[in-house]
């Protein structure tokens, strides 16, 4: 079942496009990024999903409704931590989740329950009762992240969780959202620019940049669109030398062959080469093959955007 | 229009709590209300107990007659401390909603966008007019509550420290009661008005206080005060300059309502 739909969304402020025609889906307790860097429109496309912002051009639906007409109930089964996370510094920790809660309709028994019960969760019940003053950002963001939990969203909107926090932090939250997504069947939105988070958490990815969307879908889908074949990381004990490179380029069914430090990356049309190229290739101590991770997506795609905006740029009108 | 009132206590409520942490918003409040109606008063009918009388006859002579004659009508020892404390502190009290309300909606309004709290408020499933009318009450009601609460005060400090030279309780007079009751209440909610707009462009607290503080305000308490000053002879006319202040104050709240969006606020952040 979708529970996200956007169809070319778009925003801007004053002359400068923030979104400009993003469209994605996403299902029930799949967990979906948008990566891109600062400035890319990972923001406003929450603001807008969330009903926060209004379109200027597209629309979207969010548990079947919409945004614009439904915002309001819409917010009730969404929960988001802001980039910033939001918390007020004089209010204590209890106090800005019941705070929240009860914005929410929670009775007040309830709300201080639910924020004990998700403070102890977050580890941070010991500080329950102090002000949010002084945390450092990794406290700061459990906390954010324990106050869009209270009440058990069914979409979630995670803009940056990770950004500021160290790696013990981040392995944490990293495994919280897993979970929210497995076990609470929750729809995960994870705004970022970790590469690597998204890898690890996100079935599909939605690419942005400038505001434009350059891809959404798995990442060996959009490698697949991207390149063709395989790569195999060979080790040769030393770079490979150019009779031996020559020798590589003649098997059948070897596209590229490229030298490096330890061997050669040789890019195969499919496995069944790949006893052939070790033939050739002799002696060598692994072949790994090596498909196109996210990361040669993300800069591949962003690298072709930048190429087309130069190439634009230098055409006279 | 549905209003969810339990959303907008809830605001409300966290809003009082935090500024009664906030030293930097606590202070102000307090200090001018002091300074005006514990010191000044305190001041005078110790100078009154302690003045023999005579001089003041030149400062009524001055003053329109509307004010000296009911005054002249009292003993000349009396006359300072009815003069100060019956008439002129009534406009000069004015400052006192003003200020609140005004260092209280920047706070409300502006500081929210400065404590970066405000993205946090929009994503919650509160309607627009009732986040507005909460930031409104969180600013408003202690504006008055202060207010009222100074004067009570105000009248103890007057008249306990007078009362020797005075004999009896001279201060509320039927002046003052439209002052507190309708007059204060107005200027608070003109001083949101203007600091609703004025936060609306502001990126900090600090920044809409001087704004509006600093240029704004000034003018409409002089305004105000110039016209209370001058006209506050009869209640019927400071009944008319109340309701002339509420209905500014009422336009500009309206105006800053319908500018009170979750698109146009998400916008400027």
């Amino acid at each position: 079942m979708l529970t996200i739909e956007a169809y070319d969304l778009a925003r801007r402020f004053g002359p400068a496009w923030a979104l400009d025609g993003l469209s994605l889906e996403a299902e029930q307790g799949e967990v979906i990024a948008l990566l891109g860097p600062n400035g890319a429109g990972k923001t406003t496309t929450v603001r807008l999903l969330d009903g926060v912002l209004t379109p200027d051009r597209g629309h979207a639906r969010v548990l079947g409704m919409d945004p614009v007409a439904e915002g309001a109930e819409v917010r009730r089964r969404t929960g988001v931590l802001t980039e910033a996370g939001g918390l007020d510094d004089r209010l204590t920790l209890t106090e800005n989740l019941v705070c929240h809660a009860r914005i929410r309709g929670m009775p007040l028994g309830e709300a201080r329950r639910r924020a004990g019960v998700l403070l102890e969760r977050f580890g941070m019940s010991s500080l329950a009762s102090r002000t949010a003053r002084g945390l450092s950002t990794g406290e700061r963001k459990r906390v954010a992240l324990a106050r869009a939990l209270l009440h058990q969203p069914e979409v979630l909107f995670l803009d940056e969780p990770t950004s500021g926090l160290d790696p013990a932090a981040t392995r944490d939250v990293l495994g919280l959202i897993g979970g929210l997504a497995e076990e609470q069947g929750a729809t995960v939105v994870l705004c970022t620019h970790f590469l690597t988070e998204a890898a690890r958490l996100c079935r599909r990815v939605a690419i942005l940049e400038a505001g434009r969307l350059l891809a959404f879908g798995r990442p060996s889908g959009l490698a697949a669109g991207l390149w063709s074949g395989l790569p195999v990381d060979l080790d040769m004990g030393g770079s490979a030398d150019p009779a031996r490179v020559e020798q590589l380029r003649n098997v059948r069914g070897v596209t590229a062959v490229e030298p490096n430090p330890s061997g050669a990356t040789v890019v195969v049309t499919d496995r069944d080469v790949i006893p052939g190229v070790l033939a050739v290739a002799m002696p060598v101590f692994s072949a790994v093959p090596r498909p196109p991770g996210l990361e040669e997506v993300y800069f591949a795609l962003t690298g072709r955007a930048s190429a087309e905006d130069a190439q634009r740029a230098a055409v006279p009108a | 229009m549905r209003h969810d009132w339990n959303a907008v206590c809830a605001v409300v409520a966290k809003d009082f709590t935090a500024i009664r942490r906030s030293k930097a918003v606590v202070l102000p409040m307090l200090f001018v209300p002091f300074l005006l109606l514990v010191v000044l008063p305190f001041g005078i009918g110790l100078a009154a107990r302690a003045a023999h009388g005579g001089d003041l006859h030149n400062i009524l002579n001055k003053l329109p007659g509307g004010i000296a004659r009911p005054i002249l009508r009292y003993p000349p020892r009396q006359q300072l401390v009815i003069l100060v404390d019956g008439y002129l502190l009534a406009p000069l009290f004015l400052i006192v909603p003003l200020m609140v309300a005004s260092v209280l909606a920047a706070d409300a309004f502006a500081g929210e966008k400065e404590r970066r709290t405000l993205e946090g408020l929009l994503h919650l499933p509160i309607g627009e007019r009732d986040l507005f009318y909460a930031k409104v009450l969180s600013a408003w009601l202690p504006a008055v509550a202060i207010s009222w609460v100074g004067f009570v005060v105000f009248c103890g400090v007057a008249n306990g420290v007078a009362w020797p030279v005075v004999h009896r309780v001279f201060v509320p007079t039927a002046l003052w009661i439209v002052m507190i009751v309708w007059l204060a209440p107005a200027v608070a909610a003109l001083g949101m008005g203007v600091m609703v707009r004025v936060s609306a462009r502001a990126r900090t607290a600090q920044e809409a206080n001087q704004l509006g503080g600093a240029v704004i305000l000034p003018l409409i308490f002089a305004t105000v005060a110039q016209s209370t000053g001058l006209l506050l002879v009869s209640v019927p006319v400071a009944v008319g300059v109340g309701t002339v202040v509420w209905v500014l104050a009422l336009a500009l709240l309206a105006r800053g309502a319908s500018r009170f969006t979750r698109d146009r606020l998400a916008a400027s952040l």
